[in-house]
């Protein structure tokens, strides 16, 4: 696919800079747990907590917007 | 409004309201086929992302699908992974069926209005045209190549190519295409009303010659396809209210869910180093995410959110089958919220077929001559009452021949109140009392004291009383006489208990009108009313902070149909007014204004009873879930309702969650019966039943899911 496909589309790219993100969160969450939690639980539970983030974000403009939706 | 009703809509309803046709003559076969595939269509994201409240469900869905293909995904889980795999995976189909069954609902809704705009879009077929070009030669062309402006000739058995008004000719139309009413409406050119054509319809007798006066893509037809298709269906003041205290909910209840496990783990915390790990257990908080999202979702009012737009969508629908087009749901909300009714008396308090009743002659005059008189002022007046003169006249004896003199008719106007008939050099006029008197004392006569004696004796009856004179000879009164329409009194007493309004516009005298207005119950009354007065009313009720609702059909009454919170014009009315006012009535009925009060009024009851029922509804599914996942924390005992454990609990308050939404559908499209209460008993009654009822409903729902699920 080339690059100038992918401009238009806003979910791929928020997608990946939300796993990029995650990178620098997931070594926080698996510090924080003190080998209660393995590597891969620790990237999931922070791109929980990324996604839950987005979502409260998503809900703040659903009530500044409200026309829109 | 037609001053003092010189001019008559063509085509009346006929009979009572449920017998009459409709234009929901719309297929609705495979509706609920083609909602259930619609259903799964919304899932895509970018349609699931315009309702807040489900696409939070929606991804809750795609959450506890992960966690059911690896439940370990997001930490160890303690309890048997099979186990947990297999609720995990119940939860996700009961989610997935909550978004499938809110998506349902508002396809249906959208499904029927899809049905109402396919039947409209067969009527709307291309058709070949016989435009007239400058030079008078006729060439056919399409008549999507038709452009404001052109002029067609239609003949017998053509379909009407575009909207225009006729500027030739006399012809009868089926517009059964649009208002399903079988009887043919006279078309014919020079009067506001009947010279009016719409695109789509036949013209079923002799030819007109057309002035097209909408470009195409723009008629009357594709208007009505695009707003009941749901194409320019944008959301109204009170559902947007109702989507921002939605997303506060469901982010409120979001906060609280994702940080109720961090929160408890921190203070499990807290406690082992000062209490112990005993005290700390009891806080330590081993729910699974697939149960936090259940509780979010039970919490959040999926409900009224997974309704919400199926209730407006309906809301449309119902004015649709009600015969009349609303340019937004914003016109049928501001219906429900109307204070004051601006209604005009002939045609819409009264039958509208004033008929001469009887000749009163004053000034010496005997019956003969004022009938010779009445006939010859009327004798060019083709309105119904023009007619009954002349036919009272005829009646009466009296008869004019017109062959070899020279006669010219003078139209009534809203200004001079008068109409008649220039014979010979001689003036013969008829119309308001006063205005007759100025046009006497104009050519030099004087009003005798009997005209004002007949004038009083008329308007005391409730008539219209109509001077009749020859230039500046007073001839004496003609009684029009009208009748208030059956049940009128009631509807006004019922509107009066919802707390609206009722104003009658009237041009007849102060006498007429008050008559008319204690007869028929309305609230106040203006009289011998001018055009400009309609608009000064609705300025007046405004400035109070009223919402005002009128009708109006004609050219004049553009201004204030466009001031109004809710204009209603006739279908039979001038393209100016149909494009001023929010609503058209193809039935050309003005008296549904009072029924378009009801259905708004019913659209706000029904939003507000599911909102109330929804919210409600929480409280049962709290001491459902809450008690039974903390009961560690010692909150067992608000397991009130004996749930058998946290899991049976958690899936059956789900089940009842998603179960709800179909349910419901029903009362959504049709909507919450409606009773003619003040706002007060309405709240109280609305609070009983949908308040107290959507507390008790789910704790018995619950429950009983609860028993018959084999979960232990």
């Amino acid at each position: 696919m080339k690059l100038h496909s992918l401009r238009g589309k806003k979910l791929p790219t928020y997608l990946f800079l939300a796993l990029c993100f995650n990178l620098v969160i997931a070594p926080v969450v698996y510090a924080a747990s003190s080998n209660e939690l393995s590597r891969s639980q620790a990237w999931a539970i922070s791109l929980l907590g990324l996604g839950t983030a987005g979502l409260a974000a998503y809900l703040f403009f659903v009530m500044f917007a409200p026309e829109k939706f | 409004m037609q001053g003092n009703s010189t001019i008559q809509s063509s085509r009346q309803p006929q009979g009572p309201r449920e017998n009459r046709k409709h234009i929901s003559k719309a297929k609705m076969s495979g509706l609920y086929q083609r909602a259930v595939k619609e259903a799964l269509v919304k899932l895509d994201p970018r349609i699931a992302v315009k309702n807040p409240v489900m696409f939070v469900v929606w991804l809750g869905t795609i959450v506890t699908f992960l966690v059911t293909l690896d439940p370990n995904l997001f930490g160890t889980v303690q309890a048997d992974v099979n186990q947990q795999r297999l609720l995990n995976g119940i939860i996700t189909l009961i989610l997935f069926f909550t978004v499938v069954f809110a998506n349902f609902a508002e396809a249906v809704a959208e499904g029927r209005g899809k049905a109402q705009a396919d039947s409209l879009r067969s009527t709307r077929s291309d058709t070949i045209a016989r435009k007239v070009l400058p030079d008078g030669s006729i060439h056919e062309v399409s008549s999507t190549a038709l452009r404001r402006g052109d002029q067609v000739k239609v003949m017998a058995g053509d379909v009407i190519p575009a909207d225009g008004e006729v500027i030739q000719g006399i012809a009868s139309v089926d517009e059964s295409a649009i208002t399903g009413e079988s009887a043919p409406v006279l078309k014919q050119p020079g009067t506001d009303i009947m010279s009016s054509v719409t695109g789509g319809t036949r013209i079923i007798s002799d030819s007109l010659l057309l002035r097209i006066t909408q470009d195409p893509g723009q008629g009357f037809i594709d208007r009505m396809i695009s707003l009941v298709e749901g194409a320019s269906r944008t959301k109204t003041p009170n559902e947007i209210a109702l989507t921002v205290l939605l997303a506060v909910l469901t982010l409120v209840f979001l906060i609280v869910v994702a940080t109720l496990t961090p929160i408890a783990n921190y203070i499990a915390a807290f406690l082992e180093t000062t209490l112990g790990a005993t005290a700390a257990n009891t806080f330590r908080s081993g729910v699974s995410v697939a149960i936090l999202i259940s509780l979010l979702v039970a919490l959040i009012p999926t409900t009224i959110g997974g309704l919400l737009s199926a209730i407006g969508i309906a809301g449309m629908d119902r004015v649709a089958q009600f015969n009349v087009i609303a340019t937004s749901g914003r016109a049928v909300e501001a219906c429900g919220d109307v204070n004051t009714l601006v209604l005009d008396k002939t045609g819409t308090i009264t039958l509208g077929n004033r008929l001469a009743d009887q000749f009163i002659p004053v000034n010496g005059h005997s019956l003969q001559e004022m009938a010779q008189v009445c006939l010859a002022a009327s004798v060019f007046d083709e309105t119904p009452e023009g007619r009954s003169i002349v036919a009272l006249a005829n009646k009466l004896g009296v008869s004019i021949d017109l062959n070899n003199r020279s006669a010219d008719g003078i139209e009534f106007s809203a200004r001079t109140r008068m109409s008649g008939t220039d014979l010979d050099g001689r003036e013969y006029r008829k119309g308001a009392v006063d205005s007759v008197k100025g046009f006497v004392r104009s050519r030099g006569g004087a009003a005798p004291p009997q005209l004002d004696a007949a004038y009083e004796r008329v308007s005391r009856l409730g008539g219209t009383p109509l001077a009749v004179c020859e230039g500046g000879e007073i001839y004496g009164v003609i009684y029009l006489k009208d009748i208030v329409k059956p049940g009128l009194r009631e509807r006004f007493d019922q509107l009066r208990r919802m707390g609206v309004k009722t104003i009658m516009l009237t041009g007849d005298n102060r006498i007429t009108a008050s008559v008319i207005a204690e007869e028929a119950g309305v609230d106040d009354y203006i009289a011998e009313a001018t055009p400009e007065d309609k608009i000064d009313v609705i300025r007046r009720e405004q400035s109070e902070g009223k919402l005002v609702a009128m009708t109006g059909d004609g050219t004049n009454d553009a201004p204030a149909l466009a001031q109004a919170n809710v204009g209603l014009a006739m279908n039979s009315g001038t393209q100016a007014a149909k494009e001023a006012a929010n609503m058209v009535d193809l039935d050309s009925d003005p008296t549904k204004l009072i029924d378009l009060v009801t259905i708004g009024k019913q659209l706000l009851i029904t939003r507000g009873a599911l909102t109330t029922f929804s919210i409600a509804n929480d409280i049962a599914k709290y001491f459902a879930i809450i008690p039974t996942i903390f009961a560690a924390a010692g909150i067992g005992a608000l397991n009130i309702m004996g749930l058998k454990s946290a899991e049976s609990a958690i899936v059956s308050a789900l089940i009842y969650n998603a179960l709800i939404i179909p349910v419901l559908i029903p009362l959504a499209l049709k909507g919450v019966q409606f009773r003619p209460l003040t706002a007060d008993q309405l709240l109280r009654r609305n609070i009983f039943i949908y308040g107290l009822g959507g507390i008790v409903a789910p704790f018995i729902a619950i429950k009983a899911i609860d028993l018959i699920l084999p979960l232990s």
